[in-house]
């Protein structure tokens, strides 16, 4: 049995997924990347080979993607995250026309058909509307960032925003604590406002239906929820969606199809 | 909800201010469109910041609307995937007001030569607006020679024929010479307002004169004189003593807008406003234009280029903006200058550093702030003026 | 490494060339009596500037130079210290910081102006950036006040052109009074000579990367053929240059010779260069095997390309139209949608990349615009940001992932068009 392996190396966490000739998930595994990125590839490969049971010369192919893909020592190509969150939503969801990516510090939109790349924008240079923007809101309130999408959805007059900013949204969010507000409803507010900004990205490569969300913010409830509501549309989320970057590059590994950049 | 030209007789100071307020913060142009359909062959100009020549658009059967952005009210879901998060609020929201429909009724757009973005936004008006007329003024920037006037003149013109194309209307030089005597009246009854805020601030603060001169981006010319005219009145029977509080001009604000909380904000902090550069554009010269020259159009370009305030998007090299600005705070009596710039405005950034130069050197105390017209929370901005309004009366 | 960035005679030849004109500075800083000018690059004039024997100074090549070694962030920094905001253009920043520095740079000492000829054609930062600079050094500025390109046809109407002639003639006076003699006509139409000629081989040259494959890169080459285009003009070294630049450019034409081993992607690029990451940014085409055949940037100074040539017979007019209809920033931003759609069809080129720098806003306001246009018209169409001065705004992964994902699906289509041929 032959395997192939994706490895995708963000700039928090390093993930890896194995699939197999069928192009089933055999295993996966995510570490945290830390000072060593090139370590942090290695483990999480071995991590995933361990978890599978499978040899390390039964991977017949291996690709690298995200920030660290070049650091991806025993990678055979590297292949960016964009062009393998395609991928990897359209191995999950078939129908997907667009993937909503949203990470720590991007947010892109990627037009897909057959799971390759028609179009795809990113957020600008500003960080606003990103995970990023979400974690400094959280840490404000002193909540972590897996419960304030839950919260939020509590939210029944969310506040607010006057700005999307990272570097103003602390005191933006003290002023309104000050002011006696609920924190439901300045979550609410928060989560409006990002999911407002990334429609705003999405709409410039096309809103076609089916959306699939990808990105450590999918597991975010009251972000999917937020973005349903303002696209009137039901958004796809797997369990596995921050693990979309290396599926896509294991699919790649398994067709080694695409052709590299000059070395 | 009533609007100032439906009241009557003797409301109160108060009343005509905010309705005026009401005016300006609902969105859409109502009145305006009120304007266009009572008369058969009206049309509607949408002037962006900084000066627009009004007169020209009113001469050629046109009302002609200020622009003023979209406050802090709308939301940017389209606008920004044309212009990026380093190009200022004022013209990002003036395309979201294309690309939501609220300049339906508007037949031209101006545009003129302040500033990269505000030329460029020009042209992707012109592209993603095909049926809308756009214009734009390339006023001179050599004030100073006598071709400056010959060129400005020539350009009102150019203006004043393609508006005629949208109205069927050349303004002829009498009904140019008649906007000009009405829009002189406007200019004369704001140039009252502001003299009586610098001299007994108490009597009118910023935070009422700004909507009552706003007002005026949004109607006819006629229905603002009633309105400043009454307002001028009411102004003129109040009493009372001024506080004990800081004379500050403000300065930098002269394209996008601050909220009107913002203002508000900058007064409660402790500060009389005595002199500002909000809307600029709508009392730009010193005195009233020639209103029986005999060429009309030479006689709104010489006020230009002879007879207008310093600002920011005029470069004239017989004056020293900083300077000028240091003269405007003595002429005011001004124990501080307030340069309150919008986010990203390029031609306010760039004059900071020369104002600061020249009032430290004349020992005028300021701050420098920020703002974005769509600003909601005003916090931070408080607390610096707070902080500097102390540090001026415990000094 | 397929990178093989061009490196022929005329590079020697413009290292040498540029050498001698910062000597000349130098010399100018350290007392030869020469006066010297600053002026910008839009349109630039200088043709009138050599015809007086005054030395033309662009604060604009001065800061790309400090970029591109690594020398603008301290000189940055002192402005932003004076109270230049991050948000203010960069350039002018870097060169205000050195001109308090003492006008010291690692190329030249840079004199000081004896004429601030403020050439104002659409960029509204160049009459902000004159104006500090006649308030820091006491030289009176002069505006060459250019109407903006607004009527639909593109062209400017008379009257735009007897205002600018007026000017001229001002300006010349101007010049008589600082050299002390008179506008030498002959002078004046020798130089606009060498100019038309240059101009000729320029657009000659430009026209050679419509050869597949292009025999240099038309936007990281051309810079190198930019600085003498603007320093050099309308002199007989000038000419010389471009002489050398045609034979060798030809020359590797003949051969089907070009910047690298493969020609893969043949793109279009609009927007400055970001300079103090020029190399770095290079190879994230150069690996791709991606040659850029035409650039928008390289047309700041005047739009050869499209026909334009100096008169002798009407050195003034043609001066007049060079400023006024013959470069990018005097012609409106729609006016850039038509130069990019010819490139892209003239010059074959499957894609856009737009180099979006925030100091310029004359060139970044609106791209989005332009990005919507291009995508609209089936051109893949790639939009990234960085700056032209400022090293600090430069994401070099995010940018190489963009830049990466974009050719990894041009790649694709392109093995995909392949297949179904």
């Amino acid at each position: 049995m032959k395997y192939f392996a994706g490895v995708d190396v963000g700039s928090t966490q390093a993930k890896c997924i194995i699939v197999d000739e069928q192009r089933t998930i055999s295993a996966r595994a995510l570490v945290e990347t830390g000072a060593n990125v090139a370590r942090a590839a290695d483990r999480c490969f071995a991590a995933a080979l361990e978890a599978g049971g499978i040899a390390r010369e039964s991977i017949a192919c291996a690709v690298g993607t995200g920030y660290g893909r070049f650091k991806v020592s025993f990678g055979d190509l590297q292949i960016t995250e964009i062009t393998c969150h395609a991928k990897g939503a359209s191995l999950l969801f078939p129908q997907t026309r667009t993937v909503i990516d949203m990470g720590g510090q991007d947010a892109k939109a990627i037009s897909v058909r057959d799971g390759e790349v028609v179009d795809f924008v990113m957020n600008d240079k500003c960080a606003a509307g990103t995970g990023r923007f979400l974690s400094t809101a959280a840490e404000t309130l002193g909540l972590g960032l897996e419960e304030i999408g839950e919260i939020s959805l509590r939210a029944r007059n969310p506040v607010r925003l006057s700005t999307v900013c990272t570097v103003f949204v602390e005191s933006d969010i003290m002023a309104y604590v000050a002011q006696g507000k609920k924190i439901e409803d300045i979550l609410g507010g928060i989560h409006s406002a990002i999911a407002a900004r990334t429609i705003a990205l999405v709409r410039r490569v096309g809103l076609e239906p089916q959306f699939t969300f990808t990105g450590g913010v999918s597991l975010n409830v009251g972000m999917v929820k937020m973005m349903e509501e303002k696209l009137g549309q039901p958004l796809n989320v797997s369990a596995d969606s921050h693990y979309m970057g290396a599926i896509g590059a294991a699919l790649f590994a398994s067709e080694h199809a695409l052709v590299p950049a000059g070395n | 909800m009533h609007h100032v030209d439906t009241l009557i007789g003797n409301e109160s100071l108060e009343e005509i201010v905010e309705s005026c307020v009401q005016t300006i913060e609902t969105p859409g142009f109502a009145d305006a469109q009120a304007w266009k359909a009572e008369a058969p062959g009206r049309a509607i100009a949408g002037c962006f910041p900084v000066y627009s020549p009004v007169e020209v658009f009113d001469a050629a059967g046109m009302l002609a609307v200020g622009l003023a952005g979209g406050g802090n009210r709308m939301e940017i879901a389209h606008a920004d995937s044309r212009f990026q998060s380093f190009v200022c609020s004022i013209v990002k929201s003036t395309l979201e007001q294309g690309m939501t429909g609220m300049l339906a009724e508007f037949d031209a757009l101006v545009f003129h030569s302040i500033c990269d973005p505000a030329r460029n936004l020009a042209s992707v008006y012109q592209r993603n607006f095909p049926d809308k007329r756009v214009e734009y003024i390339h006023f001179p920037q050599n004030l100073g020679v006598p071709e400056a006037i010959v060129f400005l003149t020539g350009e009102y013109a150019r203006v004043a024929t393609s508006m005629s194309e949208l109205t069927g209307k050349y303004p002829s030089a009498d009904a140019l010479r008649g906007s000009i005597a009405v829009y002189n009246e406007v200019r004369a009854l704001i140039r009252r307002l502001y003299a009586i805020r610098s001299e007994a601030p108490h009597r009118l603060s910023a935070r009422e004169l700004y909507p009552l001169v706003r007002y005026g981006n949004l109607v006819a010319p006629e229905i603002h004189i009633d309105v400043l005219t009454r307002a001028l009145a009411g102004v003129l029977q109040r009493e009372g003593r001024p506080r004990d509080r800081v004379r500050a001009i403000l300065a930098g604000s002269f394209c996008e807008q601050p909220p009107l909380d913002l203002i508000a904000a900058i007064e409660d902090a402790g500060c009389y406003l005595v002199d500002d550069d909000f809307l600029i554009g709508r009392r730009f010269f010193y005195a009233d234009v020639d209103a029986s020259a005999e060429d009309p159009y030479r006689a709104l370009a010489q006020a230009y280029v002879d007879g207008s305030v310093p600002v920011a998007v005029k470069h004239d090299l017989r004056i020293s903006k900083s300077e000028a600005l240091v003269a405007r705070a003595r002429a005011h009596k001004a124990d501080a200058v307030i340069v309150l710039c919008a986010k990203f405005c390029e031609p306010a950034l760039f004059e900071y550093p020369l104002y600061r130069r020249a009032l430290q050197a004349a020992e005028i105390p300021h701050i420098f702030l920020e703002f974005e017209e769509k600003m909601w929370m005003f916090e931070r901005t408080k607390t610096e003026i707070e902080t500097f309004v102390e540090s001026l009366l415990f000094a | 490494m397929t990178e093989l960035q061009y490196q022929g005679h005329l590079h020697q030849l413009q290292k040498q060339l540029m050498a001698n004109y910062y000597a000349a500075l130098t010399a100018s800083a350290e007392g030869s009596g020469e006066p010297a000018a600053y002026l910008l690059i839009g349109g630039n004039p200088v043709e009138l500037l050599r015809a007086f024997d005054i030395l033309p100074v662009f604060p604009e090549v001065n800061a790309l130079q400090l970029a591109v070694k690594k020398q603008s962030l301290p000189h940055i920094q002192a402005a932003e210290f004076m109270g230049y905001s991050s948000d203010n253009c960069a350039y002018v920043k870097a060169d205000i910081g050195q001109y308090f520095a003492g006008r010291k740079t690692p190329f030249a000492t840079i004199p000081e102006p004896s004429l601030l000829l403020c050439n104002y054609v659409g960029c509204n930062v160049y009459l902000d950036w004159f104006g500090h600079l006649s308030e820091y050094s006491g030289c009176p500025a002069f505006q060459l006040d250019i109407p903006f390109i607004r009527s639909k046809s593109g062209f400017p109407s008379k009257d735009d052109v007897d205002y600018v002639m007026r000017q001229l003639q001002r300006l010349i006076e101007r010049c008589e009074e600082i050299t002390g003699r008179q506008l030498d006509e002959d002078r004046l139409r020798e130089c606009v000579r060498l100019s038309s000629l240059t101009g000729e081989l320029w657009s000659k040259i430009k026209h050679l990367t419509k050869h597949t494959p292009a025999p240099y890169d038309a936007y990281f080459d051309s810079v190198t053929m930019m600085a003498p285009l603007y320093c050099l003009r309308g002199t007989p070294e000038g000419l010389v240059f471009f002489e050398t630049a045609y034979a060798e450019m030809a020359e590797r034409v003949a051969a089907n010779r070009g910047p690298l081993e493969t020609e893969r992607f043949r793109y279009v690029i609009e927007g400055p260069p970001p300079w103090p990451h020029l190399r770095t940014f290079r190879d994230m085409f150069s690996r791709w095997n991606a040659v850029a055949v035409a650039s928008t940037y390289s047309t700041v100074g005047g739009l050869w390309e499209f026909g334009f040539r100096h008169d002798p017979d009407h050195p003034l007019e043609s001066i007049a139209c060079h400023l006024l209809e013959w470069n990018l920033t005097n012609r409106n931003f729609l006016q850039r949608y038509e130069q990019i759609e010819r490139y892209l069809d003239e010059w074959h080129a499957s894609a856009l990349i737009i180099h979006s720098v925030k100091s310029c806003r004359l060139f970044s306001a609106g791209q989005g615009d332009m990005r919507e246009y291009f995508t609209k018209l089936g051109v893949p169409t790639l939009l990234i940001e960085s700056d032209l001065e400022d090293p600090r705004y430069f994401s070099e992964a995010q940018m190489r992932t963009r830049i990466d994902a974009f050719f990894e699906s041009l790649g694709h289509r392109a093995l995909v068009q392949e297949a179904s041929a």
